[in-house]
């Protein structure tokens, strides 16, 4: 008989939800909380669902293992997802799998970091993705279980179990789940899938390793430049990854928010321009030890001041939420990339 | 009841083997390389010091990686395969 480690299919013989669940945490297949059976009837209905999609997966870091579509499957399983979701979730791992996100360097670091996956295009309103009032918080089945079921491949796949491979020092709720849309209906703007390439009517989903979102309250300004300002003040942190190991970050802005800097005449690009030039940290902030440290290994300052990336271009912009005076701010784990990944339909 | 495995996938084809070749501490170029986190290159100075007591350290250099976040570049590895007979990695943390 072979390890079960080894079995594509494994027969677990009569057992219930409950028995499943603590076989499943038995196994290290959980994330803790509960989980659906990967029943090979279920499974089988989601892989149909990406039978377009020939292309094969790479070997997943850490663990360095080819996944099949069943594995995948199974995650999504038990993750909750609708088997319409799992198109998504396979776009997200591709995205996850770009050499440049550094996938391995991302779960094993001691960084709090996690796979932020953001949905543009016409499946968010197919598949009910939250895009307005509370996106990044609970209450819709496709924005919990998508996210998650992208960890839960993490975890079973990548093999990044925490205190094993993943080696966080605190974690962060994210890893649990961490998936929204685009509001694009409210977004002056180009919707961030477009401003990448990619048709309005492409469905894309862009995954960052970040840290959550970071609020951005400013209820007070009443123009764009107020707004501005507010926004760089949060962004500039001396205790930030990306202060020296440079890398993107997003700044998710609220709909409310977005309005005013249009009708004050901002586009995109003078957004990003204003941030990098606000949301440097002045070296008084900096300890000296860091400051030695960013030195030696190549981060130097520009006069008194330390940049949060290494131009403006690091600064992704966009638009989601709903009512209200708030954006966020999401910084990255440094050593990565922004990557988007067009959902095969 | 059958399921399918969600930690179930094919191992990758590894990489070729080599030969390791003998190494004479005494001797030998050595390099010495940090993952370029705080507290790396002070570890790799004591060992050079300590090695200095044993042997001449004139071929013994520092190196580190350019991100701690990111692996090593290519240039730098084959750097250090083609140049040293061994090498001793500190990851400060």
């Amino acid at each position: 008989m072979k390890d079960i480690a080894e079995q594509e299919v494994i027969d677990i013989g009569d057992m219930d939800v409950e028995a499943f669940n603590e076989y499943a945490n038995e196994q290290g297949w959980s994330d803790g909380m509960p989980l659906f059976v990967p029943t090979e009837a279920k499974v089988a209905k989601f892989v149909e669902t990406v039978r377009g999609d020939n292309r094969p997966y790479p070997p997943v870091p850490p663990r360095q293992v080819v996944p099949t579509l069943q594995a995948l499957a199974a995650n999504a399983v038990m993750a909750g997802c609708k088997p319409e979701y799992f198109p998504v979730v396979t776009a997200a791992l591709r995205g996850v799998l770009d050499p440049e996100y550094n996938l391995h360097g991302t779960l094993a670091t001691t960084h709090s970091c996690a796979p932020m996956v953001m949905v543009s295009g016409p499946i968010r309103h197919e598949l009910n993705i939250n895009c307005g009032t509370n996106c990044f918080g609970q209450g819709r089945q496709a924005n919990a279980t998508i996210g998650r079921a992208l960890g839960l491949m993490l975890l079973n796949v990548a093999g990044a179990k925490p205190g094993e491979m993943d080696r966080s020092t605190q974690g962060n709720p994210a890893k649990f789940t961490f998936c929204f849309g685009e509001n694009e209906e409210e977004n002056p703007w180009a919707p961030y899938h477009v401003q990448r390439g990619f048709a309005p009517t492409d469905s894309v989903v862009t995954v960052m390793s970040g840290e959550g979102p970071h609020n951005l309250n400013d209820h007070g300004s009443t123009t764009g430049d107020g707004l501005l300002t507010t926004f760089a003040g949060g962004m500039s942190n001396p205790g930030s990854n990306t202060i020296y190991g440079k890398g993107p970050m997003f700044v998710i802005i609220g709909p409310e928010h977005a309005a005013t800097l249009k009708r004050d005449g901002f586009t995109i690009d003078s957004i990003r321009e204003e941030l990098w030039k606000r949301s440097r940290v002045h070296l008084s902030r900096v300890s000296k030890e860091n400051l030695v440290t960013y030195e030696t290994t190549g981060h130097k300052p520009d006069g008194d001041w330390l940049s949060i990336g290494r131009d403006p271009k690091d600064i992704h912009i966009t638009v989601a939420g709903g009512a209200g005076k708030h954006s966020a701010f999401i910084p990255s784990f440094g050593g990565t990339t922004v990557a988007c990944t067009r959902i095969a339909r | 009841m059958r399921i399918f495995n969600p930690s179930f996938g094919m191992a990758a084809a590894g990489p070729a083997k080599v030969t390791l070749q003998p190494v004479n501490w005494a001797t030998d170029a050595i390099a010495l390389i940090s993952n370029s986190k705080p507290n790396a290159r002070e570890l790799l100075e004591g060992v050079r010091a300590m090695l200095g007591a044993h042997r001449p350290v004139d071929n013994i250099h520092f190196h580190a990686k350019n991100s701690a976040s990111q692996p090593a570049p290519k240039e730098l590895i084959e750097k250090v395969a083609k140049n040293y007979k061994a090498a001793l990695l500190a990851l400060g943390d």
